[in-house]
Order: structure tokens, then sequence, then C-alpha cells
């Protein structure tokens, strides 16, 4: 008993780690004021880029930046489009997951010269122990004998925080996402803003499908990310827009996640695809109570033009 | 006339975004060919032949369009009128999923209700599933947009979910129904072929649904809705009134679409059978400039595109998934094209 | 300690300030006086270095100041308090006053921030708590932090525009407390309204602009309140004005105490009555932002009254919206013609039939009947004479006169039995103002009623049977045409004389 409910942890954090990225990332974009849709599109461009990057140099910290840039690549895009051409935010999100889909798995097979998938295998990023505090019973190779990437989200979520809340960038980006008017009538750019924001976004969006197809699976195949962008478009509502909301949002995923895939061994009265609704109805529970007063920026969605004023 | 003077004229007309955008992303997309160390005329051609190159690929080309068309025209309607709704891919599922329930259960009836029946049970799935989207907006001040995408997972989920229970068929190896009906199936078009009536229908509602945006009074408000809605409130438009309508029209086109391709082209419901039908759903409707009548040559474009992208793969070794990246860059640009016309400043 | 001389600025043919001269000296309450249109906003934002003058030179300690950006006028210790405030709601007091504030630093420190916060709130009574949501905070101390913002910047002259339209009379006297504390401290202000109370009442001298130049200064004082509000509204208002007629037909519009809150649950209108007669209009004149806007999307069925009705011909049609007005015959030209009155995109004809499809005979059972669309367009393009290659040109490449003249065809061709012309003539040329006031003189001879509301009061003066003004939401004064005087006009605009009309003058009288 005790040892299933360690690996359930272990699967919950697991399942978790590349959506706070995903959902990290998105929460720079969305309190900028841009809908951050295309996250399930970043996180693909972001796993295959890694991958890619692992197989042709053989070095994961390669890799792994590789993953950043991919990722921001088509978060340039999206913001290109969203501030300069002002297009719709969620419609072009739609347009650059669909891209990302069929850019990924054309370059899969075009990589590999021939015109079905192929397989490209990397090792995956090795457990990194941290000394001493491993040693915890039960939840000491749970919490401190993870690879990299899942160490990191810890210092991510307070180092977002940190940003969004001690910094002036950060109090910024947050003025651009209520009342861009205000921060335009203090000197700030609202356009450059929001699309650094997307960008950045976009650069976490990418290393989290790192966490997927570099730590956890070892391979690119087509859409493997399946959904987590969206996940993680629901964990933000759910964190109503906060790291550490995002952050509980991503663990309540995980758990959900994982516990469907348990559902047969454990025998529970509910269907596997009844818990997998549950992230999207949570989602939906919270956005309809918090009705008109959802904590969503102010300004998101709006665009923003200098001839106004 | 001048050859600059023409090329005002060709510039000027309503045409050339999309088809500019079409063509710089088919542009954009032969580089990857390129780069793939194929020719890209060479796979053009391909995807050109495999897509009309004979009244079998048409017709299966036709097929493939039919849900495009009802499900594309259904969000240009709400997107007129301001509305985004991007839920798609959920009312078409829950559409197939009601025309599957209600093939199997209805099987008393005769040849031509029974088909008819399940269409409506399509439809009426579909827009109660739009309905809902737009009671929690109505209600509870949600953007429809976020509803719609949230509500498109789990309506996708609850269809499979039905699969596994009364739907399903047990043994089968993948979720899916049991075969429907022969009376439901929709009838072939031209005999020989794939090509079944639904692509008659569809156009039929396509002509219907500019009509009703240019000749009636409905359609005249949700036009103003979609210009301005202080001039709306001005005029004397019900703002939830029409929401709520245009809603459950799109949904039930959606859903419609649904039951067509259920009851067209696979006779049973299988799991992800409408998997990406909703947004791109959305890209046809963007691509047609929001009208009605242009939905029919973006849909086509779409449904030949889709057909023919296979066969260009298997000739010339090009991977599909170019189409999705030729789409997604026809949806980038043509987006761009529309925030830069809405933010042209009004006299 | 601030000069500027010889300001001169034009819009294109408007000239908004013609050699202007301002001396503020420190610790100095200097009142800008002046109703819309008399350049004073344009004077501030000149100062603040958000408009670049045409002529003329600014010098703040002797030092000119060149660059014209709000970035030099603050560093010179210029602060400006804007009438529509540039606050985050979502975000904290402290958080509001660090934005955009180089001094506080990359890395913020709320704590010491706050502090400075208490300290000058301390310092000058503004009961400022750096912790709230500004979002949560009455309108009144929103404008403190404004207020805040400024002092930390350390602004020696704060510009207050219009400071006082938002604020509740305690709201109002804490704000003209805070300001005296400012002079003490040997800041100087310049406060600009149209209310001759609070400035008589805080300012040690008074400037009053009207049309772009300075017609007045004074040390408060020195000057009577006559003398002020006849400067601030003095013109000629010789032209031939159509006799005037004793007696007119029965009520057709009848407001009874109407009531709205803005869209910031401010209250705007508070409690208004009064009727039009047939063959009457009725022009009620005021300074922009005293209820006018709530009072005519309130009858005119764009808004919701907080209590009251409107009856058109005897029918109440308060509840029922904009078709329950058009069925009774209230036709509405509204303010803004360029997002409320047309659709830029759609048609000339489409625009003609805007608030008419659902009704015969442009509506033929559940169809649209476009040929007796067009059919109407072109009657109305030649009845009323709007230039423009056919019907079927989108609306927004008309000019401004056009386009107004399409809204003017479209509200009065049916012959309404009550209009109701909000700034009908704004942004249009004389030969098209003209025209309006022509259409609209020829509706009344035709027996309607006409409510006209308008903050030019020339032409107000021009149409109106009876005139009355508007001042925070109240109707503070009637008269007849024959009771004109432009000095107790002037005094009822900026607050300084308020009646309670009799009925005689709310309801007119009778034929």
């Amino acid at each position: 008993m005790d040892v299933a409910i360690t690996e359930f942890l272990a699967a919950a954090l697991r399942i978790a780690t590349p959506l706070l990225f995903a959902a990290l990332g998105g929460i720079l974009s969305e309190r900028a004021g841009v809908f951050a849709v295309g996250l399930e599109g970043m996180m693909l461009c972001g796993a295959f880029a890694g991958v890619v990057a692992v197989h042709a140099t053989g070095s994961s910290a390669v890799g792994l930046v590789a993953s950043v840039l991919g990722g921001g690549a088509l978060g340039l895009v999206v913001a290109v489009a969203t501030t300069r051409f002002r297009a719709d935010q969620m419609v072009t999100g739609l347009a650059a997951n669909i891209l990302a889909l069929g850019l990924t798995s054309f370059l899969l097979r075009g990589f590999s010269g021939r015109s079905e998938t192929s397989t490209i295998r990397v090792g995956t990023l090795p457990p990194l122990p941290i000394p001493l505090l491993d040693g915890i019973p039960a939840l000491g190779p749970l919490l401190f004998r993870q690879p990299a990437l899942t160490d990191v989200w810890r210092g991510l979520v307070l180092s977002m925080f940190a940003f969004l809340h001690r910094t002036r960038a950060g109090l910024t980006l947050r003025a651009v996402g209520e009342n861009p008017t205000a921060a335009f009538a203090v000197g700030a750019d609202p356009l450059r803003v929001r699309a650094l924001a997307v960008v950045a976004g976009a650069g976490l969006a990418g290393l989290g499908g790192a966490v997927l197809s570099l730590q956890q699976v070892g391979t690119f195949t087509d859409g493997m990310t399946s959904g987590r962008g969206y996940l993680a478009l629901a964990a933000i509502i759910v964190g109503r827009w906060m790291p550490g909301g995002a952050l509980v949002g991503c663990l309540l995923f995980g758990a959900a996640d994982a516990l469907q895939l348990r559902v047969q061994g454990l025998r529970l009265p509910v269907s596997s695809y009844v818990i997998q609704m549950m992230p999207y109805v949570v989602s939906l529970a919270v956005l309809a109570g918090l009705g008109r007063t959802a904590r969503l920026p102010a300004a998101i969605g709006t665009s923003f033009s200098r001839e106004a004023h | 006339m001048t050859g600059r003077a023409l090329a005002g004229l060709a510039l000027s007309g309503p045409l050339v975004r999309p088809v500019l955008a079409v063509v710089l992303a088919f542009a954009l997309a032969s580089i990857l060919i390129v780069l793939s160390g194929k020719n890209p005329l060479v796979a053009y051609a391909a995807l050109a032949r495999g897509a009309f190159g004979s009244w079998d690929r048409a017709a299966v080309g036709l097929n493939r369009a039919t849900p495009y068309l009802l499900a594309g025209v259904g969000v240009a309607l709400c997107f007129r009128a301001r509305v985004i709704n991007i839920g798609g891919e959920g009312q078409i599922a829950l559409g197939g999923l009601a025309a599957t329930w209600a093939a199997l259960h209805l099987a008393g009836a005769p040849a031509v209700v029974l088909p008819l029946a399940a269409l409506a049970a399509g439809a009426a799935a579909g827009g109660l599933w739009a309905a809902l989207a737009a009671v929690i907006r109505l209600r509870r001040g949600v953007h429809e947009v976020l509803v719609t995408l949230l509500l498109n997972f789990v309506g996708v989920l609850i269809v499979s979910e039905m699969l596994q229970g009364d739907l399903g068929e047990p043994g089968a190896g993948f979720p899916q129904s049991p075969l429907l009906p022969r009376v439901a199936w929709l009838p072939r078009l031209v005999p020989g072929t794939d090509l079944h009536a639904g692509i008659v229908f569809a156009v039929a509602v396509l002509v219907v649904a500019h009509v009703v945006l240019w000749r009636t009074p409905f359609g005249f408000r949700l036009r103003i809705l979609g210009c301005s809605p202080a001039a709306a409130a001005y005029a004397g438009v019900a703002p939830a009134r029409a929401f709520l309508s245009v809603m459950l029209v799109s949904g039930a086109l959606a859903g419609l679409a649904g039951g067509v391709e259920v009851l067209g082209v696979h006779y049973r419901l299988i799991e992800g059978f409408s998997h990406g039908f909703g947004f791109n759903a959305v890209a046809i409707a963007l691509l047609a400039g929001l009208n009605p009548l242009a939905v029919l040559p973006a849909g086509l474009f779409f449904g030949f595109l889709e057909t023919g992208a296979l066969a260009m793969q298997r000739a010339v070794g090009v991977p599909s998934p170019l189409l999705a990246v030729i789409q997604g860059l026809t949806m980038v640009f043509v987006l761009c094209a529309m925030g830069l016309r809405a933010a042209r400043p009004r006299a | 300690m601030l000069r500027m001389y010889g300001i001169t600025k034009s819009y294109g043919s408007v000239r908004a300030n013609r050699g202007i001269d301002l001396v503020v000296p420190p610790r100095r309450i200097v009142g800008l006086l002046g109703e819309n249109g008399s350049g004073k906003t344009t004077l501030m934002n000149i100062l603040f270095g958000m408009v670049r003058p045409d002529a003329g030179t600014i010098s703040v300690h002797d030092r000119s100041l060149v660059r014209h950006s709000p970035r030099e006028a603050i560093a010179a210790g210029i602060g400006m308090i804007h009438q529509h405030f540039m606050l985050v709601p979502a975000m904290s007091v402290t958080e509001n006053v660090m934005l955009g504030w180089e001094a506080a630093g990359r890395w913020l420190r709320p704590a010491g921030i706050a502090a400075q916060i208490r300290t000058a709130s301390a310092a000058y009574g503004l009961d400022l708590d750096p912790d709230a949501l500004v979002g949560t905070l009455p309108l009144g101390l929103q404008q403190r932090v404004e207020i805040v913002k400024a002092i930390l910047r350390g602004a020696e002259l704060l510009i207050l525009d219009e400071p006082t339209s938002s604020l509740s009379p305690p709201e109002v006297a804490g704000l003209l407390a805070i300001l005296r504390r400012l002079r003490e401290e040997g800041r100087s202000v310049i406060f600009i309204s149209h209310k001759l109370g609070e400035i008589l009442e805080v300012c040690d001298e008074v400037v009053v602009l009207r049309d772009g130049v300075m017609v007045g200064r004074a040390d408060v004082g020195t000057i009577t309140r006559e003398q002020l509000a006849r400067m601030m509204i003095d013109r000629d208002v010789g032209a031939s004005l159509p006799p005037e007629r004793a007696a007119f037909g029965a009520e057709r519009l009848v407001v009874a105490d109407l009531a709205a809150v803005d869209m910031e649950g401010v209250e705007r209108l508070r409690g208004v009555s009064f009727s039009v007669r047939a063959g009457e209009v009725l022009a009620l004149a005021g300074v922009d932002g005293n209820g006018q806007n709530e009072l005519a999307d309130c009858i005119g069925g764009l808004a919701h009254p907080m209590r009251g009705r409107v009856f058109v011909d005897g029918t109440d049609v308060t509840e029922g919206g904009v078709r329950a007005r058009l069925a009774a015959g209230l036709r509405h030209v509204p303010a803004d013609r360029r997002s409320t009155g047309l659709v830029g995109e759609m048609t000339v004809a489409e625009n003609l039939a805007l608030r008419d499809v659902a009704t015969p005979p442009l509506r033929r059972g559940l169809w649209l009947d476009v040929a007796a669309m067009s059919e109407v367009a072109a009657r109305r393009m030649a009845q009323f004479d709007i230039r423009a290659t056919d019907s079927g040109v989108s609306a927004a490449t008309l000019s401004g006169g056009n386009q107004q003249k399409i809204v003017l065809a479209r509200e009065l061709a049916s012959g309404p039995g009550v209009l109701l012309a909000v700034q009908p003539t704004r942004g249009l040329d004389p030969g098209a103002t003209q025209f309006v006031i022509d259409q609209i003189l020829a509706l009344r001879a035709a027996g309607a009623a006409v409510l006209y509301i308008s903050t030019e009061l020339e032409e107000a003066l021009t149409v109106a049977d009876r005139l009355g003004v508007m001042y925070r939401g109240r109707l503070v004064g009637v008269m007849r045409r024959h009771e004109v005087d432009l000095t107790r006009i002037g005094l009822m605009m900026a607050g300084a004389l308020a009646e309670t009309p009799d009925a005689a003058a709310l309801y007119g009288v009778g034929a």
C-alpha cells in the first residue's frame, strides 16, 4: 500500500512537471494580456527541437537550449501576429498549434529521409540525486532523486512569483495586462512588453516539451503533447493566473491523470474518461463560479493601439 | 487600363486576401519541401492529382469537405456577430454520438425518416452543447472562447465514455459502435463512387445561410452586432438573444456535420472520428472571409488538400503533415490581414 | 515659478489657444475657468508636454522646457492629475505608485514605498492605505493616489483637470483641504474647472479662458461671481432668432424624476423632470459631464435609469428599450455618430435603414426587402442632399457632414413626434451646422417636440424656445426665450446659481 502511494505520487509529479513549465510560461503571456492558447504548439516545438539537438550533438545541455529556442520561435510567430498585426489572439494560438503539429511531424519524417516516421532515440536525462535529502524515507527519493528538470520546478515557481511581484519589469508586465493605457502613460511600450512576454513564455513551454521528450520518453512522436498544452491553460485558470496556483493546478491534474491510469487496478466505480474530464470540468466550474469577478488580467485579449491615445 | 491600375483593382478585391494567404503559405511550404530534398512543383502536382485526379478521388474530397462546409458556415456566422465559438470539436463529436444513438434506437422507422431523424438528433445535440456554453457566458460572464474551448474536451470524452458503454461494440478491438442499420445510411449520390448525399445538403445550407445573413432582418442585426455593439444597441438589437441564437445555430450545424460524417462515411461511431474538424472549421471560416458562400471554395479547398496530401506522400514521398503546415500558415496570414484591416481608422 | 508666454495652438481651422500668457508664482492656487472648447485642456496638455504648441514658451524656475514630453515636464516638477485616472484597479496603491517610477529601482521594495505613502498621506491628509486595491477605493480616494504619485515624484506644480467631476460633496471638501495643505508646503496648483463655487472657495486667483483667449484675470475677492460667469460665456447672441411663440401644443415628451448612474456606479443624473410640448424646442445647455449623456441614454433607451419614467405621447416607454421608443415615435440623433449612430462598414442604404428593419416597408414577413431599402435610400439622399456616389458605398467614405445627414435623414424622415438630438452639430462645418438647425426648426414647425442637448451654447440659444441648464445631474434652471440672461446662464453652468424651476418652466405652457 505504501509503495503504491509513493508510486502514485511519483507518477503524479512526473505527469505534472511538463504541465508546470508550460503553465508558468502561459502565465507570463496571459498576465501581459495575451491568451496563451498556443502552449500546445510551443511545447511540441520545444520537444522536437530538443530531441533533434541531442541527436545531432549528443549534449543534453544543447538539447535544453534548443527546446527553449524551438518553443520561442513559435512564440515569435504568435507575438508578431498579435502585436504587430493585431490578429485575434485565441485563433492565432489555434493556428500556431496546427502549424506546430504539421511542422514537427513533417520535419520528423524529412529528417530521416523517408516518408514514414523515424524513431530518434536519445537517452533520457538521468536522475540527479541531492545528497542527504534523498535519504529521507519515502519522500526522499520522490522529491530529491529526480532528473534535473524536475528539480528546477521548485525554483521556477518562486522565481516567477518574484519576477512578477518584486521587479519593476514584472510590475510593468502586469500593468500591461490590466490597463495598457496606464502603462503607456508612464512610459512603457505595451506592444513590446507583450511580445517579449509571449516569446519568453513560449521558451518556457518549449522547456516543458523537453521534459516530455528528453526526460521522460527519450524520443519524439507525432503530436506527443496530446493536449497537455490545453491542460496547462486549464491549470492557469484554476490557479487564477498565479504561479503558486498553477503549481497546485498542475499537481492536481497530474494526480488526476495518474489516477485514471490506475483506475482498472484500483477498481474504482468511476470510469477513466470521467476522471480525464475532471480538469476541464473543474476549470469550467472555477470560471463559472468566479463569474465576472474572475481575476483575469483585465485587458487580456484586447489589442492596444498608440493612435488611440 | 495600365498595369498598375489593373494591379490596384485586383488587390482591392475581397478575394485577394485569402488567395494571397494561400499562395504565401504554399510558397513557404515549398521551402520545406526543398529542404527535404524534393521538388515542390512535382510535389504540388502530385497533390493536385491526388485531389482531383479522378472521379473517385474527387468524391473522397467532396465527402471530406462536407462536414467542413457545415461546421465552417456555423463558425462564420458566429464570427460575423463577434462571437468567438471554437467549440466545434465537441459539438461535432456529440452530434455524431446523437446521430448514432438515434440510428441504433429508432431502427423501426421507415427508410427516409431514419436518417433525417438521426441528423436532427445530431443537430439537436450540437445545438444544446453550444447553448450550454452560451448560457454560461450569459449568466456568469465568462468569455465564450474559454467555455467553448474547455467544453470541447468534455464533449469528446463523453463520446469516448459512451463508446465504452451501451453504444460500444464489445470485442471490436477499438472503441466504436456497432454498424448502423443500412436504412440509416446516407444515400450515394453517384452510384459506384463513395460520394454521399451530404454534400448537396451542405451546399443548400450554405445558400440558406447566405440568404439569412443578407436578406433577413435577423441577419442584418447579426451584421450590425458584429460591426459595432454600440450601434447594435442603438438599433434595438437585443444582444443576449442574438448571441444565443447564433450559438444555437452554429452548434446545430456542427452537430449536423458530425451526424453527416457518421451516417455518410463510416456508418458507425468511431472514437476520434472528428478529431481536428472543429479547428479546421475555424480555419475555413477565416479563409472564407466569414462569407457563407465563400465557405464553399474554402471548405472544398481543405477537403481536397487532405485527400491530396496523402496521395502526395505516397507518390512523391513528401510527408502529409505538410498539409497542416499549409493550413496553419494560411490561418496566420489571414488573421494578420484581418487584424490589419480592423485597425485601419474609420472615417 | 511657471511662466507661459504667447501659447498658440491650432488644430486645423480650430484655434484652440491664441497667444495665452500664464504666470503661476509659488504658493499659489490658480483657477482656470472656462467652458467646453475654451482651450483650457489644450493649454494644460501643452504645459504637461503631451502636445506641442505652434508658438510660445514655457519656463519653470526660469528654465525653458523645450522637448515637450511628459518626462521633461515631470523632471521639471510638474505633475498632472488627469480627469480620467491612469490607475490599475487590480493593483494596490503601492504598486500603482511604483509603476513607471524609475526611482523605485529594478528590485522593488514595496515596504519602503508604502512607508513613504503613509508619511505623505499623514502630511497632507490623504487618508490612503498603501495595501488597498485601487479598484476597491471610492473615486475620491483613487484621485488621491494620483496626487500622492505626483507628490512623491517631487511635483512642485500640480495640474488638476476638472478634479471634482466624479466626487461627492464631502470628497470635494476633502480635496480642497488637501490643495490648501499643498499650498502651505510651498507648492502651487492649477485648478481647471467650470465650477465657480469651488474656484472661489480655494483659489487665490482665477484666469478665465474663452474661445482660446484669456479674457480676464483677477484675484479672488476682487471680482464678483456675476462678472466671472459673464466672462466665461459672453458671446454675441444677436443672430436673427425666429419670433418667439407664446404657447405650444400638448406634452409629447415627459420625463419624471429620472436618475441614473454611470458605468462605475457614480450617480450622474439626480432626479430630473421636465416635459417638451408639440411645436417646441427645449434646449439643455451645460458643461459636458454634468449628466447630459446619462439623460440622453435613458431617454433614448440605451441605458436603464435607476428610477424615474419616460413618456412619449402618453406611452410609458421606460422599460421598453429602443424598440418601444421607436414604436412610440421617439427618434434619437446620438452624440457619437461614428460608433453609435452609424456603422462605417455598412452601406449608406443600410445605415439609412439601420433602426427600421423590423418594420414594414423594409420588412416583408421574414424577409428584408432590399429593393425597398434602395428605393427609400435614394429618396432620402435626394431629400437631405446626401452627397455620395450612390447608396451602395460604405458610409465611412462620406464626409462628416454627409454622415450626419444620413443620421438626420433616418431619424427625421418618418416625421417623428419626438426628437432627441444630442450634440447634433459636433465636428460639422458651418454649412452643415446650418442644415442641421434648419431641419430641426422645420420639424418643430411640423408640430414635433424636440429635446436638444448641446454644449454649444450658441446653437442652443438659436433654436430654443425654452433653455435649461444642467449642473451636477440636475436641472438648475429653465428659462423662456425672453428670460434668457447670459449672466444667469453662466452662473448656472458654473454651479453658482441653482433655482428650483417651477412647473411652468419645467412643463411649459400649453395651448
